[in-house]
């Protein structure tokens, strides 16, 4: 690979570039990127909305009898503090993450469909304001965020709050499908030679893994939250047991997914911590082949376990059977891939930086919220903790202090690459020992008080029931948690503008997206890598340990920092991109105006005016969504080498 | 198979089907539909169980016929099979695991 | 593969062959086609939980055979209906069959010829819903037959599920015929046949929803 070696410090970060921001060439982008970007910032946004709602709910939980929130709001609160973190938070960064890294990984120049994957993010985004847009328009979805019948129909739930819920989550839905198929196709079908199936980095592995359950599963809360907005909207009555309808079934088509959505939230962060383990261990990972098949276990076995959510509902001993001890096979897989993360530290020769830290942060704390699951998949202890705080813990220890942790990991290891700087190391321990502590402080103290049989869901409670000081002790870790989220913000602002110049390998890291330059052109690889290994680029840089399984200790990382040469970069102009588009962001806004309207075309808010404009915005949007399909088709036959010859 | 822009003979063994074949399959195809009417006239004098045995058989030789030919799954390349297939065994899955629970049998879901 | 792939390239044309030695787009579309097996599965299973437990209150108030909702689906209609449907997958892999051999003029014939057939669906699905309206069998968790009301969720389940296999058939007509001036415009394209071959596995899967459906929701 010819690059062309100039030091560090002679080379300004090509963030840096002068002038106003230009908006167009990210607004309009098809560059998989700067798309990951988008999703990372918005989804870091909706993080610290969600964070503010649970904190208000903590401040209102930290003393008994509390008055500082109405029940009312109590409910949005918590309703929307799940369904961003799920939805908006959690999904939407593994996909950024995903998008900015898989294609570097496979040697690929984007992804497959560049205008479908810009078609996904202004989707999500539209869906994430339309969600919020709910606080301002009469009240958020209250039903939770598994939003039980009969509890959402119209009649107990008569704020528009669970429409906004339906159609926005409908509108992510749309964009994670699309989205998944863009990662499954450029998966399989974009790999650079040589990178074959089982070369491809675990990251990658698990990006394809949870997209194939991403389009099996969705399909079912689709149906389910069809046939839910056609109860509200038209009477329907599909989940409304008073009129010949089903609550239960409502829980089999959400659990149906909702199941395989928590594997949805974790199994790319499993990935970054497969990729993570081994390079701060200088050693390859331990039983790749097991790692990589017991995602596709746990991704197979999340399909049929999802009635284990359901115990409550009582489903007969032969049912509840066979859903318990599916949902304790599940820790077989995950079993393997904790003690093969553990082996690939073991004698390793073990760097504890930030990102490291954050890794063995997550596996620590993994392993308690999988105990605490396999405790809730015995039916009998189920009954006794279901709808308690003990099951806040556990949800929280696999997704806050599995997903959340593991993405830490993955942005301190994958900052440098995305933005040419390294974060702060020294802040960035402060505050992953800060987020570790309090992080324990506020949900551990949740499984006593669960035990102790304080209900979820609750907006306050009696004093004297053992509950007080824990409660007290819980909110004060919120506000501990928080101020270390500010100290992350602090970092990543600071170590933007004055942060340590990174090199291209600044980790000394096996894979393909740190033989290019930080960050990397937009047309990532002047040439398309050849591969010959699971780890290219250690092979490239020890060969004398090619092959061998034991890496060892090496050289210090290299200091250097590659840039393609002027030559080069001239001879990257045939390199044909795919061109800036407006037609996706378009689409997905006359589908989120559509939707709008769609939520009030059948309510009895201020009569005829209000279904007159919720008509008008149906028609603004169809008519939207029309103009972005020509603009679609003309745009994509500039990037069609007939079409745009023979136009 | 993909790219049919020069046709290459030797590689798309499969893709020879003639217009004649794809006639017949329809023909099949618009029989079979005939049949499953004709026992849906006649019901009550087969029985039940037995209408609904062939019911089935016909329905999924009928389904098999447009993916397999119309579709081309057949011979086509083993991604798109499992991709297919796949959720196809898991839809399955669904519709027997739901039906099996909301029957409320008593013993197995009651 | 190889070679199909190159001749790609010769005509000025991206090779959209990957590592899989597949199209990226037809990949995509099976991939989609499988998401969209679970979707209508989830449909159907609703239809038929909610219709057994109709066949189940009936039957207990003794008043099965005259009031199963079934009876207001005419047998003839749709029959007629799957036939088109049926009929338009066979015009379909001809009109594709059409476009490999490149006879541009049985191609127009037959891609217009499944256009006609899909609008008929659509239009005898329109007729057989205003129909069904007509007879009592309304989008409310109650219909009324022969003057009795009967508590059924049947016109719910039966309404959402055939009308969104109405919408993907619809949806597919207007691709159908962004297809057709596609390949009118740019007869040389080398795009043409997997423009068609795409429209027509979408189209295929879309008649075979309705071999699950007419077999499931009108004959059993």
């Amino acid at each position: 690979m010819a690059i062309a070696e100039q030091k560090l410090t002679s080379v300004s970060p090509a963030t840096a570039s002068s002038g106003s921001f230009p908006w167009r060439t990210w607004l309009a982008t098809v560059d998989h990127k700067k798309i990951g970007i988008i999703y990372i910032v918005s989804a870091f946004v909706f993080f610290l909305l969600g964070g503010i709602e649970a904190m208000l709910m903590r401040v209102q939980l930290g003393t008994p009898n509390n008055t500082f929130l109405s029940a009312d709001v109590y409910n949005q609160l918590f309703t929307m503090h799940a369904t961003t973190m799920i939805f908006l938070m959690v999904m939407p960064m593994n996909v950024g993450i995903g998008n900015y890294v898989v294609p570097l990984m496979i040697g690929a120049r984007d992804m497959a469909f560049p205008r479908l994957n810009a078609l996904s993010i202004w989707l999500f985004l539209g869906g994430g304001l339309l969600l919020y847009l709910s606080f301002l328009t009469g009240g958020a979805p209250n039903g939770g965020w598994f939003a039980y019948a009969p509890l959402t129909q119209v009649q107990y739930s008569p704020t528009a709050g669970m429409d906004y819920w339906i159609l926005g989550l409908g509108l992510t839905g749309i964009a994670s499908i699309a989205g998944a198929l863009n990662f499954i196709v450029t998966v399989l079908n974009m790999r650079a030679p040589g990178m074959s199936i089982n070369r491809m980095p675990l990251f990658v592995w698990m990006n394809l893994v949870v997209s194939f359950i991403i389009i099996f599963a969705f399909p079912t809360f689709t149906v389910g939250s069809i046939q839910l907005l056609f109860d509200r909207q038209f009477g329907a009555a599909f989940f409304n047991p008073a009129q010949g309808g089903d609550a239960v079934l409502w829980q089999h088509l959400f659990w149906f997914f909702g199941h395989p959505e928590v594997y949805i939230l974790i199994l790319p962060v499993m990935g970054m911590i497969s990729e993570i383990l081994p390079v701060f261990s200088r050693k390859p990972i331990f039983g790749y082949s097991f790692v990589a098949f017991s995602g596709v276990g746990i991704g197979f076995l999340g399909f049929i376990v999802w009635a284990h959510h359901m115990f409550g509902v009582g489903m007969g001993p032969m049912a509840n059977a066979f859903f318990a001890a599916a949902s304790m096979v599940i820790a077989i897989p995950t079993g393997v891939k904790i003690f093969n993360w553990i082996a690939t530290m073991w004698a390793g020769d073990v760097r504890l930086t930030t990102a490291m830290l954050y890794a063995i942060g997550f596996i620590s704390m993994f392993i308690i919220g999988g105990i605490s699951g396999i405790t809730l998949a015995s039916p009998p202890i189920d009954l006794q903790q279901t709808d308690t705080y003990y099951v806040v813990a556990h949800l929280h220890y696999v997704l806050f202090g599995g997903s959340i942790l593991g993405l830490f990991a993955g942005a301190f290891y994958w900052f440098p690459k995305m933005t040419g700087r390294l974060l702060n190391e020294r802040i960035g321990k402060i505050q992953f020992w800060l987020m570790m502590i309090s992080f324990n402080i506020t949900f551990f103290p949740m499984h006593i008080v669960g035990t102790e049989g304080m209900p979820r869901r609750i907006y306050t409670y009696e004093a004297g029931m053992g509950w007080d000081m824990w409660n007290f002790i819980e909110t004060i870790g919120t506000f501990l948690l928080a101020f270390s989220v500010l100290i992350f913000i602090y970092n990543v602002l600071s170590s933007l503008r004055n942060g340590e110049v990174a090199s291209n390998d600044p980790w000394d890291a096996a894979t393909l997206e740190w033989t290019i330059p930080s960050p990397p052109p937009s047309y990532n690889f002047l040439h398309i890598p050849v591969v010959n290994s699971r780890r290219p680029l250690w092979d490239a840089k020890y060969p004398h340990a090619a092959g061998d399984d034991h890496h060892g200790p090496s050289s210090a990382p290299s200091q250097v920092r590659y840039e393609y040469t002027d030559e080069e970069t001239e001879g990257a102009k045939d390199i044909h991109m795919p061109s800036l588009t407006f037609s996706p962001m378009i689409f997905s806004g006359g589908l989120t105006v559509a939707s709008l309207g769609f939520i009030y075309i059948n309510k009895d808010i201020l009569g005829l005016p209000t279904r007159v404009a919720a008509l008008g915005f149906i028609l603004i949007g169809i008519v939207m969504v029309s103009i972005a399909i020509r603009g679609w088709i003309l745009d994509s036959r500039k990037d069609s080498p007939y079409l745009s010859q023979h136009h | 198979m993909a790219e049919h822009a020069t046709h290459d003979q030797h590689a798309e063994s499969h893709e020879s089907h003639s217009t004649r074949f794809y006639w017949m399959i329809g023909a099949i195809l618009a029989v079979i539909t005939a049949v499953e009417v004709a026992i849906f006239l006649v019901k009550d004098t087969i029985g039940h169980e037995l209408f609904l045995a062939i019911l089935f058989i016909l329905s999924i030789a009928k389904g098999a016929g447009v993916v397999m030919y119309f579709m081309h799954l057949r011979g086509d390349a083993r991604i798109f099979q499992l991709v297919f297939i796949v959720p196809f065994l898991l839809a399955v899955t669904l519709c027997l695991g739901f039906l099996t629970i909301f029957s409320h049998h008593v013993g197995i879901a009651g | 593969m190889s070679a199909t792939s190159h001749a790609h390239d010769e005509a000025g044309q991206a090779p959209l062959v990957g590592s899989l030695g597949v199209d990226s787009r037809k990949l995509g579309l099976w991939a989609f086609i499988g998401s969209e097996t679970l979707f209508f599965t989830a449909l159907i299973t609703t239809h038929l939980i909610f219709y057994a437990r109709t066949k189940a209150d009936l039957a207990a108030k003794g008043m099965l055979e005259h009031m199963d909702p079934k009876l207001y689906l005419g047998i003839d209609l749709t029959t007629i209906l799957a036939a088109i449907l049926l009929a338009s997958s066979l015009t379909m892999v001809l009109a594709l069959a059409a476009t490999k051999s490149k006879e541009w003029p049985k191609f127009r014939f037959w891609l217009l010829a499944t256009i006609v057939l899909g609008s008929a669906f659509v239009l005898g699905q329109v007729y057989e819903f205003t129909h069904l309206y007509h007879e009592g069998l309304k989008l409310a968790p109650q219909y009324v037959y022969e003057g009795e009301t009967v508590k059924s969720l049947f016109g719910v389940t039966f309404f959402v599920m055939t009308g969104f296999h109405g919408l993907h058939v619809t949806l597919g007509v207007v691709w159908l015929i962004a297809v057709y001036f596609k390949v009118r415009r740019f007869a040389a394209s080398p795009e043409n046949p997997m423009d068609v071959e795409l429209v027509g596995l979408y189209w295929h899967f879309v008649d075979l929803v309705w071999v699950a459906i007419f077999t499931l929701v009108y004959l059993i």
